[in-house]
């Protein structure tokens, strides 16, 4: 008898707990969360990422100088782009103009050459980073606009 | 309680399909309600499973032998630990207890996506249902119902005591290391089901590879512990000296080991490259079925095995269907999504180190077929001959251990590899010094003696490896040091925590040259064999020079009266020293248990160090009857010595490859966060390299 009640128990528990959302209309999200990185975004990262690794292996003397200054040449382009896209598709969203991101843009090149200083080890990283190419922390500054 | 069980297993059936059903409607129509009715049907999965369990375990702890599951695994005089651990000891209740943990997991990973990752989640409730569906289904229908009755001629029967378990099984190790195992393969049905799921809703960047590092690294890591502590049993258990011997079972669990490993290192091509979308994705799905194939493998006795349970011809069917229809669908869906997977950069450069990732897959995936060619050729054979063939240990070997060479290099050449294009000026001046501690270490080892080949080339470049990551962590240390003003200590530690994927996995890629230095050392085992007297004296010359004594002080019988379900137990005694030093006391026994009318069973003696084994056997008695009869003239044995070089190095390899994974695993704890800079690269910059 005790084995009919508990049966019949976990039954109902069961069957409750189951129906009770499409009963009552209660929706779970199905929504991308918002701090999730968009497509130009994600972009972004794995550009500056590679910035990183060619960095990081011309330090450890893994690059040759002549292949790291035409990699680096090309990953900068690519990771400029990279940045301009996302900072467009972010533009559209935001009030940002043309102008400003033009004025971003032109920042970063130019901070390349000059380079900033990691707070933490003292590398001279490339402005665009958002990390120190020698020790991996993080070197973002908010960008000027 | 175990009849409460039987009816939540049957309970489980439609609520699993209930999940399954409305985990893919829900994604399909965008129904959040459906969603969230699957995701509950998850926990309620979950909770049914586990009552499941306990019923069965309740079952054992009883003595509930009208039950047949346990009338054939246990019995009243079984210890209380193994009747607690009976759930797993046979296949019927092994099918259940990976349904539950697969279960757990489930609820793990629906407990910590409740706010995230939204888009994946209703696949991968669907996935995870169906794969729980079908365990559920093969425990119903498949004549493996652990709440089967025992029925006899037609009639229900309660025998007076259960058959009892195997005494082999009967070992602390078999009690963790099949859970262990199984954590492993189930753990993996998580990345699994968020490819599908990816699959299915079109996300296919690396986002879902991002979303299951973790629970990649976490298989991973129960996967190999639960190799080696395999390897463990087989080597103090099965009391014949050797540790792995290529069985049917063992690979099937090495199978999957070698496809994720595979996985783990092409992941990080398609995420710092954007390549290799398709081939990472057929890597999931075939690490899920190895999987699944180990679990049937193993438990349906199709092969010879020392593992194997009784023959059962209908479970066979049922998971080869679902494994050829998992196949198919996967397949499908791959092609359906080929556009999207097209890899968004090329090789760029045949010294690369995407290259070096390439090749390191190549083999690894060319060992696991061989693996699986050696392992399956009995049932081939059978079905072209008629006949039963197996390969032994040496196809096994001839073809794994040049491949094992290979990716040991490759361990030392992946660090030192620049991703995109490597020069060989670069490469040769980074070689430089491995390459010497490689040569002079083959040289030195030559002069001390050490003539067999393939175990110099390992030991070689096992030191070229070591030289490599040393010199990285190093590198690394010295510059930390320098920059930072620390201490070296603090330096090295901050190394390690600030990018735990990359050092951590030098930590495992160490435990690898552990393993492989110890698995040369089997070149040089000696295996003695005497027939000794008390009082009689025997020497044995290690392959390092030095001499073992050892001297047979006699036999001790004692007898079981049925307790711990022994009957007899003879305990020789040797007393062992070292070049006339001392070493102490071993004792070797031979064991006779009650149940099911088994050999006696021997309990080996193993004296360990850094350097060697000492590994002794009592392999049998002259006289079993004089001796129990305490007669002094019956007392000689046969008694083997082995000597075997640097196994202790496997466990502790199998130490470091644990803890390498823990730290690549262990969350980043982020202290930027609070200083307001981004906090969502840091993870993605941790695996940088």
């Amino acid at each position: 008898m005790t084995l009919y009640v508990g049966v019949a128990l976990v039954t109902a528990a069961v069957v409750l707990f189951l129906l009770h959302p499409v009963i009552q209309g209660i929706h779970a999200s199905l929504e991308r969360e918002d701090d999730e990185l968009t497509e130009t975004e994600a972009r972004k990262r794995v550009a500056l990422l590679a910035l990183r690794d060619v960095e990081y292996d011309f330090l450890a003397g893994k690059l040759d100088e002549d292949d790291y200054r035409t990699m680096k040449a090309k990953l900068t382009a690519e990771a400029l782009d990279a940045l301009a896209a996302d900072e467009a598709a972010k533009g559209a969203g935001s009030h940002t103009g043309t102008a400003a991101i033009e004025a971003e843009i032109a920042a970063i090149r130019q901070g390349i050459q000059v380079g900033v200083l990691c707070h933490d080890c003292g590398y001279n990283n490339p402005v665009g980073s958002r990390f120190c190419s020698a020790c991996g922390r993080s070197v973002a500054e908010p960008v000027p606009s | 309680m175990t009849l409460l069980g039987e009816f939540a297993l049957w309970i489980a059936l439609p609520v699993t399909a209930w999940g399954m059903i409305l985990g893919y409607v829900g994604g399909r129509t965008q129904r959040g309600d459906l969603v969230l009715s699957a995701e509950r049907s998850i926990y309620a999965s979950f909770g049914l499973l586990t009552i499941a369990s306990i019923g069965v375990t309740a079952a054992f702890l009883n003595d509930r032998f009208d039950y047949w599951y346990v009338s054939n695994y246990s019995n009243a005089n079984l210890e209380f630990f193994y009747k607690v651990t009976g759930l797993w000891a046979g296949q019927r209740g092994s099918l259940l207890f990976w349904a539950t943990l697969l279960g757990f997991f489930a609820v793990i990973c629906a407990l910590t996506n409740r706010q995230k990752n939204r888009e994946f989640m209703p696949y991968v409730v669907g996935v995870l249902q169906t794969i729980l569906f079908f365990f559920v289904v093969v425990l119903l229908f498949a004549n493996v119902n652990p709440f089967e009755r025992l029925v006899v001629n037609g009639m229900p029967m309660t025998p007076a005591d259960g058959r009892g378990l195997n005494p082999q099984l009967q070992s602390y190790w078999m009690t963790i290391h099949p859970p262990t195992l199984y954590l492993g393969f189930t753990s993996f049905s998580i990345p699994f089901a968020f490819a599908v799921a990816a699959l299915l809703n079109g996300r296919l960047d690396a986002r879902w590879i991002q979303l299951t590092r973790r629970w990649i690294l976490t298989s991973w890591f129960f996967l190999s512990v639960g190799i080696v502590m395999g390897m463990r049993w087989a080597y103090e258990e099965l009391g014949w000296g050797g540790y792995w011997f290529w069985d049917p079972v063992e690979n099937a669990s090495l199978l999957p080991w070698l496809t994720a490993t595979a996985f783990l290192h092409s992941i990080q091509i398609q995420e710092n490259r954007g390549m290799l979308k398709v081939w990472n994705m057929s890597l999931v799905l075939m690490t899920f079925l190895l999987t699944v194939f180990a679990t049937f493998l193993t438990r349906s006795g199709l092969i010879e095995s020392v593992h194997s349970f009784a023959q059962n011809l209908a479970i066979a069917y049922i998971f080869l269907g679902f494994m050829a229809a998992v196949l198919a669908i996967c397949t499908v869906l791959i092609v359906y999504r080929l556009p999207q997977l097209r890899s968004e950069n090329q090789i760029e450069s045949f010294l690369s180190r995407e290259s070096a990732f390439l090749f390191n897959n190549l083999m690894l995936l060319g060992a696991a077929f061989t693996v699986m060619w050696g392992t399956m050729f009995p049932l081939i054979s059978e079905a072209v001959t008629g006949q039963q063939i197996s390969v032994g240990p040496p196809f096994f070997n001839r073809v794994n251990l040049p491949i094992g060479l290979i990716l040991l290099a490759l361990v030392g050449i992946g660090p030192v590899i620049a991703w995109r294009r490597a020069t060989k000026k670069n490469l040769q001046k980074n070689f430089q010094i491995p390459v010497g501690v490689m040569i002079g270490t083959g040289v030195v080892l030559w002069i001390l003696g050490a003539r067999h080949p393939l175990a110099l080339v390992t030991w070689s470049l096992s030191a070229f490896v070591l030289t490599i990551i040393t010199t990285e962590f190093y590198k690394g240390t010295r510059a930390r040091a320098r920059i930072e003003g620390e201490g070296y200590a603090l330096a090295f530690i901050h190394l390690i925590t600030r990018n735990r994927r990359r050092w951590g996995g030098y930590i495992v890629h160490i435990g690898f040259v552990s393993l492989c230095v110890a698995f040369a050392g089997a070149a040089y085992n000696t295996d003695a064999r005497f027939n000794v007297q008390p009082g009689d004296r025997v020497e044995v010359t290690s392959p390092y020079g030095h001499t073992y004594e050892l001297t047979y002080d006699g036999l001790s019988i004692s007898r079981g009266m049925g307790q711990r379900n022994l009957i007899w137990q003879a305990i020789a005694t040797v007393s062992v020293s070292r070049n006339g030093k001392p070493l102490g006391i071993m004792t070797t026994e031979k064991r006779q248990y009650t149940n099911r009318g088994t050999q006696p069973m021997t309990e080996v003696a193993i004296n360990s160090n850094l350097q060697e084994d000492l590994y002794l056997i009592l392999s049998a008695l002259n006289d079993i009857q004089g001796a129990l009869a305490a007669d002094s003239d019956a007392q000689g044995i046969d008694l083997q010595v082995l000597v075997k070089p640097l196994v202790i190095w496997i466990w502790i390899g199998c130490l470091l490859l644990a803890i390498g994974t823990i730290i690549a695993l262990w969350p980043n704890v982020d202290r930027r966060r609070s200083s307001g800079v981004e906090p969502a690269v840091e993870p993605a910059l941790a695996g940088a390299d």
